[in-house]
């Protein structure tokens, strides 16, 4: 495929989800507000953990803020939307530099784990802050318009997108992935690791917290476990090594993918809907552990042998 | 005025708890010299090399570089002053093609400006021919085999356009006739005009490239001077062989 053509068909598809309210039904379009903020923060955890190979549990962290942040300025301060969203996303970036300099320290499993802890202490400080609500949360002014969070959703997850993409051919870019790759080789070829994982982290925060913002208003009502839920972070990791870790568009399909499986799951067979996810996501691991992304880029060249070259290489 | 070496090393130790590695080393390296760096295994030769790439920090003494003191700089920051090495266990960026490991030391390396990603491209296809690797260019870099990771390796810290290149045991591991290519290679880089700090077992390929030789033995500096001088000399024969052959 030519640059131009990608270009065009970026921006047909692009337009036909910018048109979806126009002809879908309320409820397909509550589920496109929500695909597309885990897309949006499975592209953002795919900076920090696709490009970076710095495998975050810290972006619900992130999210949390993000509503958080919004939630506040707009109950407790009466400010409009737009700065309480960028009141969130300043308190990511915040938290993302505070806790980012000491904790990307560590490597491996032992920076999954302080991130994982962090969430914890999150919902503990937040349950105790006056401003944030304490135990109760927080319930922000009603706005009846999901045609206008469906298209901010889908603006926030084209900037993360061409941001992403961005990366994936920049110098910035192949300094994270030299990191993920071999992080001492990395600086010893010059890059400054400890800068770029920072801003990395931080960028996965921006995303995240837009994400964390929208949701809160759209939702209008927040508290701290809900918030700053491991759950949704362990979502937006399947979806990204789903679809592809530290491709452009692996999390985005990735996350339409899963968010479509599961959602016909639940209609159809509610209680087994768990179980067939699971297995869903078991066979991707087994099968293509490199995602979607993967899979498309070489499933023309090796055909059926793909996946059985998979579980070969991974001793399975 | 003579202009400084380029590097000097002053008085330089490394103690990790009662070892020390490498004990009060003094030498420097002018512009465009090849230094040979000899020793027993754990004579603290990785050690020094480490030191000088920043690593790890020295316990005392100094390291200049371009008359600086360098030895508070961390790793990346001396890279960027022109500082390259190889590893002895080597690392290259396995997930990547062959093509962009050498590009990420032309985006990064001592290179002062933000440059494109397709220039930095371009300079690492140069290197690559330089190391006749053109042919696996668009390769994984985990599928090369034996000698032509040693000049992967290569290509990476020379995409850089260092000063100084350290490298540390590059042809452990290689049979006789790969030793030969790699000579090649290596002679090729020093032809560029850098200067090169070499670690070596092998002693033939030391003598065939070393402009000069150091010998390391228990971390102090032995003896230092011409190849076949040094290699003549009885104390450099007694710490690799032993007294009673001396």
């Amino acid at each position: 495929m030519t640059l131009r053509f990608k270009f065009i068909l970026g921006v047909a598809a692009a337009l036909m989800l910018a048109t979806l309210p126009w002809f879908a039904s309320p409820t397909l379009i509550q589920f496109g507000i929500s695909t597309l903020l885990l897309a949006t923060l499975a592209q953002g955890w795919n900076i920090i953990g696709g490009f970076t190979g710095y495998a975050s549990f810290g972006n619900s962290e992130f999210f949390g803020l993000g509503s958080y942040g919004t939630a506040i300025a707009m109950v407790q301060w009466q400010l409009p939307f737009g700065v309480g969203l960028i009141f969130g996303v300043l308190l990511s970036v915040i938290f993302a530099l505070v806790v980012g300099i000491p904790v990307l320290r560590l490597r491996g499993h032992y920076f999954a784990i302080a991130t994982l802890a962090l969430s914890q202490v999150m919902t503990a400080i937040v349950s105790n802050l006056e401003v944030a609500g304490r135990n109760t949360g927080l319930v922000l002014p009603l706005l009846n318009g999901d045609t206008l969070f469906y298209e901010l959703s889908l603006a926030v997850l084209l900037l993360a997108t061409l941001t992403v993409l961005w990366i994936s051919n920049s110098r910035f870019g192949f300094g994270l992935i030299a990191i993920r790759e071999n992080e001492d080789a990395a600086a010893s070829m010059g890059v400054n690791t400890t800068l770029y994982k920072v801003l990395a982290f931080a960028l996965a925060g921006v995303f995240s917290a837009l994400a964390g913002g929208i949701h809160a208003y759209w939702i209008t009502f927040i508290d701290p476990v809900s918030a700053f839920d491991l759950s949704l972070n362990v979502k937006m990791i399947i979806m990204t090594v789903f679809g592809g870790p530290g491709s452009v568009l692996g999390p985005v399909i990735g996350a339409f993918v899963l968010s479509g499986i599961s959602e016909t799951l639940s209609t159809e067979i509610s209680s087994l809907a768990n179980l067939f996810f699971g297995v869903v996501i078991v066979a991707a691991v087994v099968f293509m552990p490199r995602g979607l992304a993967d899979l498309m880029r070489r499933f023309r060249k090796t055909g059926w042998r793909y996946f059985s070259e998979n579980v070969k290489q991974h001793r399975l | 005025m003579t202009p400084p070496p380029l590097l000097e090393i002053r008085g330089l130790s490394k103690r990790f708890g009662g070892l020390v590695a490498v004990d009060d080393v003094n030498f420097s390296l002018a512009s465009g010299e090849t230094l040979g760096l000899i020793g027993p295994n754990g004579a603290g030769k990785t050690t020094l090399i480490n030191l000088i790439s920043g690593s790890i920090t020295p316990t005392t003494g100094d390291i200049l570089f371009e008359g600086r003191s360098i030895k508070d700089l961390t790793a990346f920051k001396r890279a960027r002053l022109g500082i390259g090495r190889t590893f002895q266990i080597m690392k290259p960026f396995p997930g990547l093609s062959v093509l962009d490991n050498v590009a990420i030391g032309a985006l990064f390396g001592t290179s002062e400006t933000a440059k494109a990603l397709r220039t930095a491209r371009d300079e690492a296809d140069q290197w690559l021919e330089l190391m006749d690797l053109s042919r696996y260019a668009d390769r994984r870099a985990d599928e090369l085999g034996g000698p032509d990771r040693k000049r992967l390796e290569l290509a990476k810290a020379m995409a850089m356009k260092p000063k100084l290149l350290l490298l540390d045991e590059v042809m452990a591991g290689l049979n006789h006739v790969e030793i030969n290519e790699v000579i090649e290679a290596i002679k090729k880089v020093r032809n560029t005009g850098i200067s090169v700090l070499v670690i070596e077992h092998v002693i033939k390929v030391i003598q065939r490239l070393s402009d000069r030789l150091l010998v390391l033995h228990h971390g102090q500096q032995i003896v230092e001077g011409k190849p076949g001088v040094v290699l003549a000399d009885p104390r450099v024969i007694e710490a690799y062989l032993g007294r009673r052959r001396a």
